[in-house]
């Protein structure tokens, strides 16, 4: 992960802020810093979407592909992700230099994701046993700032909720096989559910408190940090410490708390958001990658 | 301004994938209009004064056809009356998307200057491009375009100086049609309108006939069971319920195709060369092929169904379980293969009717029901009808009148007709393959003379690519009619360039001079004895190939005396074969096998090679069969066996016998075909018991030889002939003037009702029928085995002699043919009198 290097004087005056509820740039320890989120921005994927928050910047493409499902979830349809970490974030991941942490993103979205209880997978079923959607969520790190993990899962949720899946109508062959027809309309499509899909939201252990949506000054200054899923209902779904640092039970405790809050808090703009942005239909201004 | 399409898509491999193109807008497609001020254009396309004489449009007017319109009546669209047209590029596409044929005359219509046709490219205009909405069909999409290019036409034009011009859509699609009313637009649909041109009323002839009108045209039974629709058919043919083919139909039988489809209903409105979805009858309904002879001869009534019946359950033979054939029957039409088709009309019996039937040439083609009012005028004509569809109550397609031929008999036209139906380009060479003649006079540089075969380098004129050599290869071979060579280049080549008159010649001899000069012992010049030499040689390569197992095999080849002054053949003989020619012949092939040799040493993995493979033994059965009647054994085991068994068979008192059993064997044979020597390893000719073989030595006749020549050139330096294309035709028209002729025929195949038999005079084949048009014919009896036809008292056997009268038939002149009837042996009731020949009516010249 990209880091900065920081002084022992700077390290204290970002944590005797922390200490009291006055971050650096005048946030609050539980504020997100500004969000901003575009659906529908690459024109040949199923779903798509584009997410600042701060300057992290992460484009998320949903492509919906035809399989057969897994032999020990015949009913489900299942999701396929891949992180790439472009050089364009930072130079460091230039070469082969982004695959750890790719890896290792890819590796905690689908423990977050790729079950029935996030992402509604029967629905994504064609027929039992032999047909399904096999969806490929394509993340590409477009800039690093810190909270990797807040801005994919915003951004995965965003863009499943603008996917678009054709409908496809099964037809019984005449000797038992089935075939498969596809409506010539191309408004004629299916959407994913995405009422109970978590966000993740990373708590950050400065000093004796914890911020959310830490910057990289903030991180570089933490020894642990927590990463939960949250889904709307304020459940947590998945738990992850990460970093050398250690934490004792009481701050876990009262972090798992603040997480459920603050991730709870999260899913009502987000999907207000995302409806009054599709509501707008054609009359929507596009603002893309050069906005 | 830059738009995107984005389609979902089915790919081959089941997947699906969404695609998206880019899609750009311009402001600056013109309009095409002479009248328009507006746009910067650099040469318009519609006229100013835009005027047809109509009913309805009294105006000057531009029209906008929708597709269906352009695909249904393209016939109309053609004619040079209707001008000023604007084709959309919606229409474009989509009449690209669903017809070829269709699409290739619409761009040849808009390439005629005299037409002023314009394609408006209004998908790619930013005023006049629509987006699909949500829930709208495509077809609904493309509607709506067209209506939005016509309002824009409209406004677009409206400004300018036009005395009240206007654009006028027509369309047949009532829907549409609604629609564009309600928007203030201009619309017909095409039957109005071309109804309402005064001035051109056989305009109405050609309309194609659409739905609306097809309920009483045909009585309202339904005759036949539905076509599955297309989805079915698919998935049926992938579970392997179905069967998917060509429908070939049956020369003999117009109720019997192949030997898989057998009546009226299994055929279900299948058309010969459609490919059509079958499904396979129970065993127990499966029938054999029947032996009869069987042509649609019914006057032009509708509702004889039961006669048709009783044909049908005379085809039902009791055949036993050995001879029968997988049957089914037509479950749906997967791609229709309709074409213009050539024949006469035959005119309905009520004088005032407008509807009649049409009788196509081919027999294999059902009859068509066509609209005209000028029916009485193309009584005698052979015309041209492209059938538009065919209904499940109707007996018969319904079709439109395309064009007139010329009269019929004449020769110009039959000639016309010929090549029409066997689809020979036959069109004068255009300007771009004349440009690459050779100026003449034209030589070649001087060079040792040497022993050899000598072939024409005509590959030295026709470069890869050229005009002319694109020209060729369509053609791919040249065609011999009466008086007219279809040649396969441009007459100079053939007439001048090709022949070796650059070569400083000895002598140019005929086969037969040359034959004179062999036979002739009294001449001893130089020309003779090398004459001599080479016949010796080629008795020598003759003789070797033989014993290796050539064939010589029989197939009769006729040749006509022509009329100098009025190109009308005058009379027929079998063509002889001299010594010299076979000389000429063995060269020939000795050139070929040399150069096959050549060109695939050389070219191991792309030499055009010709392999003739060696028949499968169950090819053999009839041969075998006839040889048995005679008490003589054919073998087949080998092809030299067969030579061997060919030669020795023979009959006492009967010298033509062996002829004809050659002339069977022939029909035994595979097909030999062209291919690439690195596609194949078994490279034997089977007939001239060659390993390997080519064409080369005749590139002005063939397309193939002159591959050969190019390979052969760097080496140093499909079957396309027309087997049907036979001289029949010119045959009717010789009988036409000979009227009836008194020959001696052998008979080549036994039928259940009929005998077919070949007069050795003229090479020709035709059918005595016993079965009289009247129900009260003759006993017949007819033996499978034999096969042999009782008549009466007489058998029927196969290679029996009969005596039988030619004559043309022309008291039905929808279908003019030979008609044959049996003179000798006399059966009462069955034979005719000897006829007296009648005086010609000009002495004839033979051989000019």
């Amino acid at each position: 992960m990209a880091t900065v290097q920081l002084s022992e004087a700077e390290k204290v005056y970002v944590l005797h802020g922390i200490r009291d509820d006055l971050r650096v740039d005048g946030r609050s320890c539980e504020d997100y810093r500004h969000v901003e989120i575009e659906t529908d921005v690459v024109s040949n994927t199923d779903g798509s979407a584009k997410v600042t928050l701060g300057h992290t910047a992460v484009l998320v493409g949903v492509k919906a592909e035809m399989a057969k499902p897994r032999p020990a979830a015949p009913e489900e349809g299942y999701l396929e992700f891949f992180v790439d970490c472009s050089a364009n974030a930072t130079p460091k991941f230039e070469g082969r230099g982004g695959e750890e942490l790719g890896m290792e993103l890819t590796n905690t979205l689908y423990r977050v994701f790729n079950n029935k209880h996030s992402v509604d997978l029967g629905s994504l079923c064609i027929s039992p046993g032999e047909h399904c959607w096999l969806l490929y969520v394509d993340v590409l790190l477009l800039q690093c700032d810190g909270n990797l993990y807040d801005a994919i899962s915003i951004g995965i949720k965003a863009a499943l909720f603008n996917t678009r899946i054709p409908k496809v109508l099964i037809s019984e062959g005449e000797e038992g096989g089935t075939e498969i027809e596809l409506s010539d309309d191309p408004y004629d499509c299916v959407r994913l559910a995405v009422d109970n899909v978590p966000c993740m939201v990373t708590l950050c252990k400065v000093g004796p408190r914890y911020v959310v949506d830490a910057t990289l000054q903030e991180k570089a200054c933490s020894v642990a940090s927590l990463i939960m899923a949250v889904t709307p209902a304020g459940t947590c779904t998945c738990m992850r410490k990460v970093g050398g640092g250690s934490l004792d039970p009481e701050s876990v405790f009262e972090m798992t708390e603040a997480g459920k809050r603050v991730g709870k808090s999260l899913h009502g703009p987000l999907v207000a958001l995302l409806s009054q942005e599709e509501s707008l239909g054609k009359k929507r201004q596009k603002v893309g990658f050069l906005g | 301004m830059l738009r995107s399409k984005t389609f979902v898509k089915k790919t081959r491999s089941g997947g699906i994938r969404k695609i998206v193109r880019e899609h750009y807008l311009r402001d600056d497609i013109w309009c095409g209009s002479e009248l328009c001020t507006e746009c910067k254009q650099e040469s318009t396309v519609l006229l100013k004064d835009a005027c047809i004489e109509s009913s309805l449009c009294t105006f000057p007017h531009y029209l906008i056809p929708d597709t269906n319109v352009v695909l249904h009546q393209i016939d109309v669209l053609e004619d040079p009356q209707l001008r000023n047209v604007i084709i959309l590029q919606t229409v474009l596409q989509e009449v690209r998307h669903r017809s070829a044929p269709v699409y290739k005359r619409l761009k040849d219509l808009i390439h005629e200057q005299e037409k002023h046709v314009y394609t408006f490219t209004n998908e790619h205009h930013r005023e006049t491009y629509v987006e699909r909405e949500p829930g709208e069909s495509a077809n609904d999409r493309n509607d709506r375009a067209i209506r939005v290019a016509v309002d824009w036409y409209n406004h677009h034009l409206e400004n300018t100086e036009s005395d009240g011009l206007k654009v006028v859509l027509i369309t047949n699609d009532q829907g549409n049609k609604e629609k564009a009313e309600e928007g203030g637009l201009l619309v017909y649909k095409c039957e109005e309108y071309v109804k309402s041109l005064l001035a051109n009323p056989e305009l109405v002839d050609r309309l194609a006939l659409t739905n609306d009108n097809k309920n009483d045209i045909s009585s309202s039974k339904v005759l036949f069971p539905e076509h599955f629709p297309l989805a079915r058919i698919q998935a049926g043919i992938k579970g392997g319920t179905f069967l998917q083919g060509t429908y070939r139909a049956s020369r003999d039988n117009y109720l019997e195709a192949t030997v898989l489809l057998q009546g009226l209903q299994n055929l279900n409105r299948a058309i010969h060369q459609d490919v059509v979805a079958v499904q396979l009858l129970p065993r127990e309904q499966w029938v054999a092929p029947s032996s009869i002879v069987l042509q649609d001869e019914r006057e032009a009534k509708d509702e004889e169904t039961t006669e048709e019946e009783e044909k049908e359950q005379a085809m039902k033979n009791i055949a036993d379980d050995a001879a029968r054939k997988p049957t089914g029957r037509v479950v749906g039409i997967i791609k229709r293969n309709w074409r213009p088709f050539c024949g006469m009309l035959n005119s309905s019996l009520i004088k005032e009717s407008t509807r009649h039937l049409f009788t196509p040439a081919d027999r294999r083609v059902p009859r068509i029901r066509i609209e005209t009012r000028q029916a009485s005028s193309l009584a005698d004509q052979r015309i041209m009808v492209a059938i538009d569809g065919w209904p499940r109550h109707s007996r018969y397609p319904n079709g439109h009148f395309v064009r007139s031929l010329g009269a019929a008999g004449d020769k110009e036209t039959e000639t016309e007709v010929l090549l029409l139906e066997h689809d020979v380009p036959h069109q004068d060479f255009s300007q771009a393959v004349l440009s690459f003649l050779p100026k003449m006079p034209w030589s070649i540089t001087p060079e040792d003379r040497a022993v050899g075969v000598h072939i024409a380098d005509v590959s030295h004129f026709i470069r890869p690519g050229n005009a002319m050599d694109l020209e060729a290869s369509n053609r791919g071979t040249t065609v011999y009619l009466c008086g007219r060579l279809q040649s396969l280049f441009a007459t100079l080549q053939c007439g001048e360039a090709c022949f070796l008159f650059v070569i400083n010649s000895k002598a140019s001899l005929t086969y037969a001079e040359a034959q004179l000069r062999i036979d002739d012992a009294t001449m001893n010049d130089d020309v003779t004895s090398s004459l001599r030499g080479l016949n010796k040689l080629a008795k020598i390569l003759k003789r070797r190939r033989i014993e290796k197992g050539a064939l010589t095999l029989s197939s009769l080849e006729v040749r006509f005396h022509i009329d100098s002054e009025t190109h009308d053949p005058i009379d027929v003989h079998t063509k002889e074969l001299m010594e010299t020619n076979s000389m000429v012949e063995e060269f020939m092939l000795l050139a070929n096998i040399s150069v096959a040799q050549k060109i695939y040493d050389e070219f191991s993995e792309c030499a055009l090679l010709r392999k003739h493979p060696a028949p499968p033994p169950s090819n053999y059965e009839i041969l075998s069969k006839a040889a048995k009647s005679k008490g003589l054994a054919i073998h087949t085991d080998s092809a030299k066996a067969l030579a061997d068994s060919l030669d020795v068979a023979k009959v006492d008192g009967f010298p033509y016998f062996n002829t004809l059993l050659r002339v069977l064997a022939t029909r035994c044979m595979m097909q030999a075909v062209y291919f690439c020597s690195g596609m194949d390893s078994d490279f034997h000719h089977y007939g001239l018991a060659s390993p390997i073989y080519t064409h080369f030595t005749s590139p002005i006749r063939r397309y193939s030889d002159i591959v050969v020549h190019r390979l052969l050139a760097v080496a140093i330096g499909a079957d396309g002939t027309y087997p049907d294309l036979t001289d029949k035709h010119k045959l009717s028209l010789f009988f036409k003037s000979r009227g009836l002729l008194n020959e001696e025929g052998f008979i080549l195949f036994v039928r259940k009702n009929a005998i077919i038999v070949l007069i050795p005079k003229f090479g020709l084949e035709g059918t005595v029928f016993f079965d009289g048009k009247d129900k009260t014919g003759p006993k017949l009896v007819f033996d499978e085995e034999g096969p042999t036809l009782m008549v009466e008292q007489h058998t029927f056997k196969i290679f029996d002699k009969v005596k039988v009268t030619i004559s043309l038939d022309d008291s039905n002149i929808q279908h003019q043919k030979i008609r044959m009837s049996l003179v000798e042996p006399v059966i009462p009731g069955v034979s005719v009198p000897v006829p007296e020949v009648g005086p010609l009516s000009k002495k004839p010249k033979l051989d000019r």
